[in-house]
């Protein structure tokens, strides 16, 4: 798998935003119950956010956790430790095994603490639960942020843009 | 085919405003209906999330549709327009996206569709006015997206006191004195019908 992308250059670190995605495969030999799955991920979703503060973060844009399983999934999120974190949808059996993708998107920190935080935060919680934790694939965030363009500016640059695309960069 | 985003700051709720408004439109109101879900990494979860709700959602990643994929942005447009031929198109951006940019994206689809532009509805979150507003460098963003908007919706009213709701309301005007303003819980409904008819009966102006 290939590490982060650097994004030194990009948008989000330029205005204080970075953000981080990982998807990982989890387990245990004991199958995990809804009301487990549910407290690992909200317990996953405020130590990220913790651990960003405590490095220095200043805002929490937004943690988000899906988890998929044979027997339905699960969506956890936070905007800070105060307000909590939260969880929908429903597990319908005991599962051994489940997939967890994880967004973290930060204001104050630069991607590397996101990540580590977001790695840390999932590891942490696992590890206090005996969970197995596999890194399937990862990104980050990069963008041409900018909010201050003129709009004659930014229509030239979708025109540039267009003739520049041929294809459609989308999915379903 | 009327195009309406649901925009705002990270964490303000539009991933669940969106389900629960495409929910109604395209369920009772029988109105066909499309999603376009803005995220920005590879790794989607509000596009998983929405998928789940059997709508049919077009998960655009790899940048932020009011730049760098803007024009990807557009092309999705014209592609629903012309397979799809929805109704209503609804849009999420991400929550560091600006109004202002992903209308103008919107309309470059609208020369080769026939696309008329609905309210630009931006949420904001009530439980932290301070917060959002106060932030070094990005509260100048999220100033941004308040003034772009036709109607914002206070989101997740049913959480706080009233007089959070007012003072939330004080800094909202000093932005913005002529958008209306929606207080919403997408939890409770409060708010829901309101944005359906700002969304139903809006005649665009551009």
């Amino acid at each position: 798998m290939n590490g982060p992308v650097d994004t030194e250059k990009g948008c989000y670190t330029e205005h204080g935003v970075s953000g981080y995605g990982v998807a990982v495969r989890v387990s245990r030999g004991e199958p995990m119950e809804d009301a487990f799955i549910k407290e690992f991920c909200e317990s996953i979703m405020l130590s990220i956010a913790r651990k960003c503060m405590e490095l220095g973060a200043r805002c929490i844009g937004h943690i988000k956790s899906h988890v998929r399983t044979e027997a339905g999934t699960v969506k956890s999120d936070t905007i800070g430790i105060s307000h909590g974190a939260f969880s929908s949808g429903q597990i319908e059996r005991p599962v051994k095994e489940l997939y967890l993708a994880v967004n973290s998107i930060i204001q104050g920190i630069k991607e590397d603490a996101v990540r580590t935080a977001t790695l840390d935060g999932i590891h942490e919680a696992a590890d206090a639960r005996c969970l197995i934790v596999e890194k399937e694939r990862e990104h980050s965030y990069f963008d041409e942020f900018d909010f201050v363009a003129s709009k004659q500016e930014f229509a030239r640059k979708l025109e540039e843009q267009l003739k520049e695309d041929s294809t459609p960069e989308t999915g379903e | 085919m009327q195009i309406t985003q649901i925009a705002g700051f990270l964490g303000c709720g539009k991933t669940t405003l969106l389900l629960v408004l495409s929910r109604q439109l395209a369920g009772s109101m029988r109105h066909k209906v499309a999603l376009i879900v803005n995220e920005i990494g590879e790794i989607p979860v509000d596009g998983k999330i929405i998928e789940e709700s059997g709508l049919r959602v077009k998960d655009i990643g790899g940048g932020c549709i009011c730049c760098e994929v803007a024009s990807s942005f557009a092309k999705t447009v014209y592609g629903l327009y012309k397979d799809f031929r929805p109704d209503h198109v609804l849009v999420e951006p991400t929550g560091v996206a600006v109004p202002h940019q992903v209308k103008l994206a919107a309309k470059m689809a609208g020369r080769d569709a026939k696309v008329s532009m609905g309210p630009a509805i931006v949420l904001f979150d009530a439980t932290r006015p301070a917060e959002l507003l106060d932030m070094e460098m990005l509260g100048r963003l999220v100033v941004t997206q308040l003034e772009d908007a036709d109607v914002i919706a206070l989101s997740k009213v049913d959480t706080i006191e009233k007089t959070a709701i007012e003072e939330s309301v004080l800094r909202i005007r000093q932005v913005n004195d002529r958008a209306e303003i929606i207080n919403l819980s997408s939890f409770t409904g409060l708010g829901v019908d309101q944005l359906l008819e700002r969304i139903l009966g809006w005649k665009d102006k551009s």
